[in-house]
């Protein structure tokens, strides 16, 4: 089982900033509805067999980045559940507006890699507020906001939610690595735009 | 390189950003292009430009006489920001402020009993090369990062975030190193502040306004006769810039001492960085331009540490730094014993260093006022090659190209035959060695090996010659 702190990193790797995020969410579908159907998820879904690259290859034609690291039962079961609100669409109903997009698949990572390894997703099904955690990490990097909520008040209600930020030394450590993409980032942003003058030898 | 035409400059001036490379320049690395890596515009470069300064930045841009200018950038400094780096950043306090912000940096989460400065490790360059951002501070405003590069000597070229506003606190460091060695530097009609010389192949030159000096000019000029239209430009437009200050490193100091070049300069003072100067060279530079060379001892990743105008111990700036020296167990020596000079530096926002092993050595002297000085100091070798036809080629140029083909460190050495052998860690061999064969015109031999470690412990020396004393 690969520790909580790798797979936020791995996390951090791939995700944009949460700042980013936020700026970019438009309004999606009602919040209650995503967690209902979360929780509806069928048993097959977490089976300790299934293949994730299987599943996500199926549903979405392509591996989730999550799938690389399925061997650990939480990231499995995080990425199934995520896989389930993204099948559900075709197999129950679409939600309204429907989840399907550029970033879906980002929303499955984002519960295979940056909750699961803090919440146990067994813990999502038998816990009300565990699940509006989920739920809501989850909407949030599909690249929305709850229905009927503007971005101040879910960004505050999904903070409150975060069990990463619960966690003091995880938090520490993922607040690292998200520094260390920031700063990445930042330095290609400094190179392409140009320099400084500078006045002497160093 | 060469655009007699001037075809490369756009109406203004400026450089073109789709310039393209000299098919005729095998050896031309991309980003040396004209232009290739200016994007802003000058309202951006110089937020306080009016049109006397644009006008001034103009006429040295077009200047009959100008090289090819390859670069285009300012000191991007608003009208406030111009006012706050005019004076140095207050030291009342400084160091316990200091480690404070040093024990929220991630390199040291986790770790506990951080009280006083002899509490935290010695930290080097490897540590910055495996994550420079566990060094930046988490809420550091990232907005004035610039991005900084330092080739260092042990080769693996190391990427670090500057602070727009250090950066222009430089230049009036220079004119306090100035005013302390008895030189009166302020702005004189048309005359370049400043000029900064290079010797090299290759290199980023440009011309530039310095907002906080009554946006007089000043210009980072290679001396590479390559790099200018005609041979006799360089000491025409150098004598109608007329500059008040000279920066450089040792090498392209000794350059300024050409026939015709010593004779068109008079300079108020001379700065030389980067590597070590000779006691010879000093003297020869002060017989020949009347004026104080000051020397100044610095990193990329500390700022400047200390200087001197003398070939007496240096002395530390007063200014956020702090120097120790250490044993080889990173243990604080006497004073007065020779050891790794390790440095404490606070200039910079974006990059707090505590401990930092600069590699060098020298050994810490009280001087007669009480100030601290570093005496006794090694380090920042340079050497020259020797090209199949007896051309000396400056050891920046090798590196330029080993680092253009991927090497990460090295160490080459040239025989007494001339013959080269080179020892790299990672990039791509064949190329190294015909990129160093066509630059020297001397038989070049490759070995690849695997690890930095496997160049030498400490701080391996990147470059010999049996060819040169």
């Amino acid at each position: 089982m690969a520790d909580a702190d790798e797979l936020l990193q791995v996390w951090s790797s791939l995700a944009p900033p949460e700042r980013e995020t936020w700026a970019s969410a438009r309004p999606g579908p009602p919040l209650d509805a995503v967690a209902a159907r979360l929780s509806s998820v069928p048993r097959s879904f977490l089976d300790d067999d299934v293949s994730i690259a299987a599943l996500s290859g199926d549903i979405a034609g392509v591996a989730c980045a999550s799938a690389a690291y399925a061997e650990d039962a939480r990231v499995r079961r995080g990425a199934a559940i995520g896989l389930w609100l993204l099948a559900s669409e075709e197999l129950v109903e679409p939600f309204a507006p429907p989840l399907a997009g550029p970033w879906a698949l980002r929303a499955v990572d984002s519960l295979a890699l940056r909750v699961a390894p803090v919440v146990d997703p067994l813990d999502w099904l038998a816990d009300d507020e565990r699940r509006e955690e989920a739920a809501r990490t989850f909407l949030l990097w599909a690249g929305f906001v709850p229905a009927g909520e503007d971005r101040e008040t879910a960004r505050a209600l999904w903070q409150a939610r975060d069990s990463l930020r619960r966690s003091s030394a995880l938090a520490e450590a993922y607040a690292a690595y998200e520094h260390r993409e920031e700063i990445a980032r930042r330095l290609a942003e400094a190179r392409a735009k140009e320099a400084a003058a500078r006045y002497s030898s160093e | 390189m060469s655009d007699p035409d001037g075809l490369l400059l756009g109406a203004g001036g400026e450089p073109e950003p789709a310039a393209v490379p000299d098919p005729d320049d095998p050896l031309a690395l991309g980003e040396y292009r004209p232009g290739s890596a200016a994007v802003l515009t000058d309202a951006e470069r110089w937020p306080t430009l009016d049109a006397e300064a644009a006008a001034r930045l103009h006429r040295w841009r077009t200047h009959p006489a100008a090289p090819t200018w390859v670069h285009a950038t300012g000191d991007r400094l608003t009208a406030e920001a111009v006012e706050r780096t005019r004076r140095p950043l207050p030291l009342e306090g400084w160091l316990d402020d200091h480690l404070a912000i040093a024990r929220r940096l991630p390199f040291y989460r986790g770790r506990a009993g951080l009280a006083t400065l002899a509490d935290f490790p010695p930290i080097g360059r490897a540590d910055l090369v495996a994550d420079v951002s566990a060094f930046v501070p988490l809420d550091a405003d990232l907005d004035r990062l610039l991005h900084g590069t330092s080739s260092g000597s042990t080769g693996a070229a190391l990427v670090i975030p500057d602070d727009v506003e250090e950066v222009a606190r430089g230049f009036h460091l220079l004119v306090d190193l100035a005013r302390r060695a008895g030189v009166e530097w302020t702005p004189d009609a048309e005359r370049l502040a400043l000029v900064w010389v290079l010797q090299q192949r290759q290199a980023f030159t440009y011309v530039s306004l310095i907002s906080g000096f009554a946006h007089r000019a000043m210009a980072r000029v290679n001396l590479d006769r390559r790099a200018w239209g005609v041979a006799s430009d360089r000491s025409r437009f150098l004598a109608e810039a007329d500059p008040q200050v000279i920066s450089g490193n040792p090498t392209s100091l000794a350059e300024l001492l050409s026939d015709d070049l010593r004779g068109v300069l008079r300079p108020l003072a001379l700065f030389s960085g980067a590597m070590a100067l000779s006691g010879p060279l000093r003297a020869e530079l002060e017989a020949a331009f009347a004026c104080p060379v000051i020397d100044v001892y610095g990193l990329h990743e500390t700022r400047p540490i200390a200087a001197r105008t003398d070939d007496g111990p240096f002395r530390v700036l007063d200014r956020r730094v702090l120097v120790e020296i250490l044993d080889a167990e990173g243990r604080p020596v006497p004073e007065g014993t020779m050891g790794e000079i390790v440095v404490t530096a606070g200039e910079n926002p974006l990059l707090p260093l505590v401990r930092y092993r600069t590699g060098d050595v020298g050994r810490l002297v009280r001087l007669a006022d009480g100030g601290m000085g570093i005496a006794d100091f090694e380090g920042r070798e340079h050497t020259e090659f020797v090209t199949g036809s007896g051309v000396r080629v400056p050891s920046v140029d090798l590196t330029q190209q080993l680092q253009s083909h991927g090497a990460l460190g090295w160490s080459v050495v040239q025989g007494a035959s001339g013959a080269v052998a080179a020892t790299v860690v990672g990039g791509e061999a064949e190329r190294i060695r015909e990129a160093l064969e066509r630059l020297l015109d001397q038989p070049v031999e490759v070995t690849r090996v695997e690890r930095l470690i496997d160049l030498g412990e400490g701080k391996p020396r990147r470059f010999r010659s049996a060819v040169i004393a």
